[in-house]
């Protein structure tokens, strides 16, 4: 499961995977995001970013 | 070298007692080997002895990663000082538990995948491919043909073999292999040549030894050994090289500081070098900020990385003290609850949070690592 993550200007460039909490940076050349995508394709959806303070 | 110019004798080398050209060594050129670590010394995991039992590539010595099975056959890895003359250390596989009927599908293999930058001059893909020679010291408890691939990330696949006759004993294998024309493969940042080892390979990826297919994507020689099926089997392997043309000249030792740079653009981390990346793992490295105040209070610290990484890398963050994982920690001890990459590339980031409660009068602390393996 991902979590998609807010950057320091409120854009969504990141996703955080929830079972080791590691940040993904959506870099088509990253190997995670790569196997992020994949996940996507197979109909799944991460959970939405926390709303900023 | 003395070195005497006559106009009869030509030119002449006393000292050795010939000419120039009958003691002419191979000149020693820097970077031959394509291959990052091969001699097992940079460990910056520092994992120990690491458990490969799941269908997810685990890095051990930097650059060299295993595949396993989450049911049926197990092995551990671990960086070992068992190593053959002229080498300190090598990479141990031991099989915990065996798979004696491997099933079609199953793969355990050792990879290393080489950079696309540091292999476009081979032109692989292309009528100008380059040949390029394989070795490396190996040891295993049991006997037999083994094998290995070259492979592309698509369905260009080389499988090799190599026999280990001496039980316990190392012996340096050697393997040359014509450059592939035809297939992609990469030439940036992407896959350039990835090598794969088997421990064991079910029949779907197990192809022809010593021939270029371009169809099926395979990683193992057909009806060779399976290290995996022999439980307490040991296999140690080192001095791993990959170098342009058909002969395999000696080592590429470089410094120590250059192969660690080489790998810290694939993995590094703020902890020491001798600290495995993990929660409560004490503060040496760490980054520490106090606050920036916007209307709540927020820790914020960049992180440059040692060399500029091979992609903007994932990146996992570690509590250096007790606490909840992966947040930061106050001198006090308080945690946070919201770490995040506020911002990042393949240079740096910077790591802040968006907690609402944090005070403004603590040094906040964290640890971290960046993955852009291939």
């Amino acid at each position: 499961m991902y979590k998609l993550v807010k950057d320091i200007d409120g854009n969504i460039k990141s996703v955080k995977r929830l079972y080791d909490n590691a940040f993904i940076p959506f870099d088509p050349a990253n190997t995670d995001y790569q196997a992020y995508l994949k996940w996507l394709e197979e109909g799944n959806e991460p959970l939405p970013a926390d709303e900023e303070k | 070298m003395p070195i005497i110019l006559d106009g009869t004798a030509g030119i002449t080398t006393p000292m050795y007692g010939g000419s120039i050209a009958a003691n002419a060594v191979t000149p020693v050129t820097g970077f031959k080997n394509r291959l990052i670590n091969g001699a097992m010394v940079i460990n910056q995991r520092a994992g120990g002895t690491v458990t490969i039992n799941s269908a997810a590539w685990t890095y051990v010595t930097d650059r060299f990663c295993f595949l396993g099975q989450s049911t049926d056959g197990v092995f551990t890895a671990q960086q070992s000082s068992t190593a053959p003359a002229g080498f300190n250390n090598s990479l141990l596989v031991t099989v915990t538990t065996a798979d004696a009927s491997i099933g079609a599908s199953q793969i355990y293999t050792l990879r290393h995948t080489i950079e696309g930058y540091n292999v476009a001059d081979l032109n692989w893909g292309t009528s100008d491919a380059k040949a390029v020679t394989l070795s490396f010291w190996v040891r295993s408890s049991v006997t037999g043909t083994f094998s290995g691939c070259f492979n592309n990330e698509g369905t260009a696949s080389y499988p090799f073999t190599y026999a280990i006759s001496s039980a316990n004993t190392w012996e340096q294998k050697t393997i040359t292999v014509a450059g592939p024309t035809s297939g992609t493969w990469g030439t940036t940042n992407s896959n350039g040549i990835r090598l794969t080892w088997s421990l064991g390979v079910g029949s779907t990826y197990s192809g022809t030894a010593s021939a270029w297919n371009y169809s099926t994507e395979y990683f193992a020689a057909s009806s060779t050994t399976n290290l995996i099926s022999t439980n307490g089997a040991t296999f140690y392997i080192t001095g791993v090289q990959l170098e342009v043309g058909s002969t395999a000249t000696s080592f590429d030792y470089r410094p120590y500081g250059t192969e660690l740079a080489l790998c810290q653009r694939y993995f590094c981390k703020t902890f020491d070098y001798a600290t495995a990346p993990a929660n409560n793992g004490g503060n040496n490295g760490m980054l520490m900020c106090g606050t920036i105040s916007s209307g709540n209070y927020e820790p914020n610290a960049m992180w440059r990385f040692p060399v500029e990484m091979r992609a903007d890398p994932t990146v996992t963050l570690y509590n250096p003290g007790t606490g909840t994982t992966g947040q930061w920690t106050s001198g006090g001890g308080t945690t946070s609850s919201n770490a995040r990459i506020g911002s990042g590339g393949t240079g740096g980031i910077v790591i802040d949070n968006t907690d609402t409660t944090l005070t403004g009068s603590s040094n906040w602390r964290i640890q971290a690592a960046a993955f852009a393996e291939l």
